[in-house]
């Protein structure tokens, strides 16, 4: 059942959009994200989780990678709620969100098939930092990849009105601006084997993009 | 209140400003409730940059106390819809006496709607990014990049609404012209105006070819050729450069004000004041924020 779901949304079938009652959509959707979500950051959380003997780690990771999602996904909308209303696509701005929300759970999907991908990776290679860039490898494939999936659900809407395109981008820009310092602060994902488990860390308030800059500064100065 | 929250979405659908609604030359806003409404907005963006020093874990060295952040939340959520206000009222003559030089046909109280309009739109747009700018308040203790986020949003904003007054102004011109030329057609009842095709606010940025937005109907063209209309095109052409220096001046002003009414967010290495001294200006505080950002270790 859930996984004929996760197909169509692969598949970006208009089954997903528009059948059934909006409540009932919605919660398919809603399904699709935790399920898959969660199976990913379970996995994420394995590598201090079984390994490390701290099992705690795998719940936390399960419940923040979908957590992740929705707050990002939650912070972005009001902005675009209003420039979609001010460029005059307010009518269509339902199919949006449900073509947005699909894209959502399309990113659980594609994460939860590269999980085995991590579980090898873990397997083989004991490396801390190895394994968060390999994690935000693998978080950026499922981003790129579900970029093909939003491209379908947003081709019917471009097609009424180009416009559509240009906020997509737009939405775009800001989720990844909101959703790369939201990955930051929910940290940790991964639980390194020497620190205590918490859902969060103590140092973890941070700006994502001043360490980016200090790391590429400390690189080449 | 719902009421004017709705006036606040027509506003923002471009329903109050189709051109059929424009056709009489004015805008047809009821002002009291949409400026409650703009206020309430106001308040809450003030909450938003204010709560700064509230969210984030205060370094060792910040002079500022808890008293002093709830003040300085206090504080913008009372200066930011005053910001709005007071830009309004320092524009507002000069919008009116240029749209009046220029040959426009609006009446004070219709550039005034326009005005108010197109700062509730601003303001909708800031209010709509708070959540954003709540959120790297609470994750970010670098005050210089708090300064950039906002001054960005704000940017955005600006953006966004004088795009809105900007066409609005574009589409009241093109009615009038085209009413001047259906009067000098004579013969030719005054032409129906084009159909209220839901034109979105072209994209910023992005100017459309003249008269893009409003198809002319047949006759119009027809008019057009029968009466030597130059006049038509030039000032139409000047209207738009008038309006375009305007939008700068409206641009300069309200980051002044910004500057003039600081602390909005609250450096955490000052105690709390209503107001700093007069210092400076806005642009050089952009640069040394820039400064500060990229300059740290």
């Amino acid at each position: 059942m859930l996984l004929t779901w996760a197909d169509d949304i692969l598949r970006a079938k208009m089954l997903v959009l528009d059948g059934g009652s909006t409540r009932q959509r919605l919660a398919t959707l809603a399904a699709v994200l935790c399920v898959f979500g969660m199976t990913y950051g379970g996995v994420m959380g394995c590598y201090a989780g079984i390994f490390g003997g701290k099992l705690l780690q795998i719940v936390y990771s399960a419940v923040k990678v979908p957590m992740l999602l929705m707050i990002t996904f939650g912070l972005s909308l009001p902005f675009f709620y209003v420039v979609n209303s001010l460029y005059g696509l307010r009518d269509d701005f339902g199919k949006v969100l449900r073509a947005l929300l699909a894209t959502q759970a399309g990113v659980t999907v594609i994460l939860a098939a590269l999980s085995p991908l991590t579980i090898v990776w873990y397997l083989s290679c004991e490396n801390y930092r190895a394994a968060i860039l390999f994690n935000a490898l693998m978080f950026a494939t499922a981003s790129i990849s579900a970029q093909l999936v939003l491209k379908r659900f947003y081709r019917p809407l471009i097609e009424t009105n180009p416009m559509h395109l240009r906020l997509l981008r737009l939405w775009i820009t800001i989720y990844g601006f909101v959703g790369i310092q939201m990955g930051w602060t929910l940290r940790p994902f991964i639980g390194s084997p020497n620190s205590p488990t918490q859902f969060f860390r103590d140092e973890a308030w941070g700006n994502a993009y001043l360490q980016l800059y200090r790391i590429i500064t400390g690189l080449f100065g | 209140m719902r009421k004017a929250f709705r006036q606040l979405d027509e506003i923002l659908r471009g329903d109050a400003t189709q051109l059929s609604s424009l056709e009489q030359g004015q805008i047809e806003l009821p002002l009291k409730g949409l400026l409650m409404v703009m206020v309430l907005l106001g308040v809450i963006y003030g909450l938003c940059i204010g709560s700064f020093n509230l969210l984030h874990p205060l370094e060792e060295d910040a002079v500022i106390t808890t008293r002093d952040a709830w003040m300085q939340t206090f504080a913008s959520a009372v200066k930011l819809p005053l910001l709005f206000c007071l830009t309004l009222l320092i524009t507002f003559p000069s919008l009116y006496v240029f749209n009046a030089l220029v040959g426009s046909r609006l009446r004070l109280l219709s550039v005034l709607k326009l005005l108010v309009a197109s700062i509730a739109v601003m303001l909708a747009v800031v209010a709509s990014l708070g959540p954003i700018v709540v959120f790297f308040s609470l994750c970010t203790s670098s005050y210089p990049f708090m300064q950039l986020l906002n001054v960005t949003v704000s940017g955005v904003a600006g953006f966004l609404g004088l795009a809105f007054l900007l066409r609005t102004l574009h589409r009241l011109v093109l009615i009038q012209e085209n009413k001047l030329m259906g009067e000098a057609a004579a013969a030719v009842p005054p032409p129906p105006p084009a159909p209220p095709i839901p034109t979105p606010v072209a994209p910023p940025g992005v100017v459309p070819p003249e008269g893009a937005n409003v198809p002319f109907s047949p006759d119009i063209e027809q008019a057009k050729k029968l009466s030597a209309l130059d006049r038509y095109g030039y000032t139409h052409q000047k209207a738009k450069y008038v309006v375009r220096i305007w939008t700068i001046v409206f641009g300069l002003v309200g980051a002044q004000m910004s500057w003039v009414l600081r602390p909005f967010i609250g450096t955490p290495n000052l105690p709390f004041e209503w107001f700093r001294e007069r210092e400076s200006n806005f642009f050089l505080a952009v640069l040394n924020a820039l400064q500060a950002l990229f300059s740290i270790d």
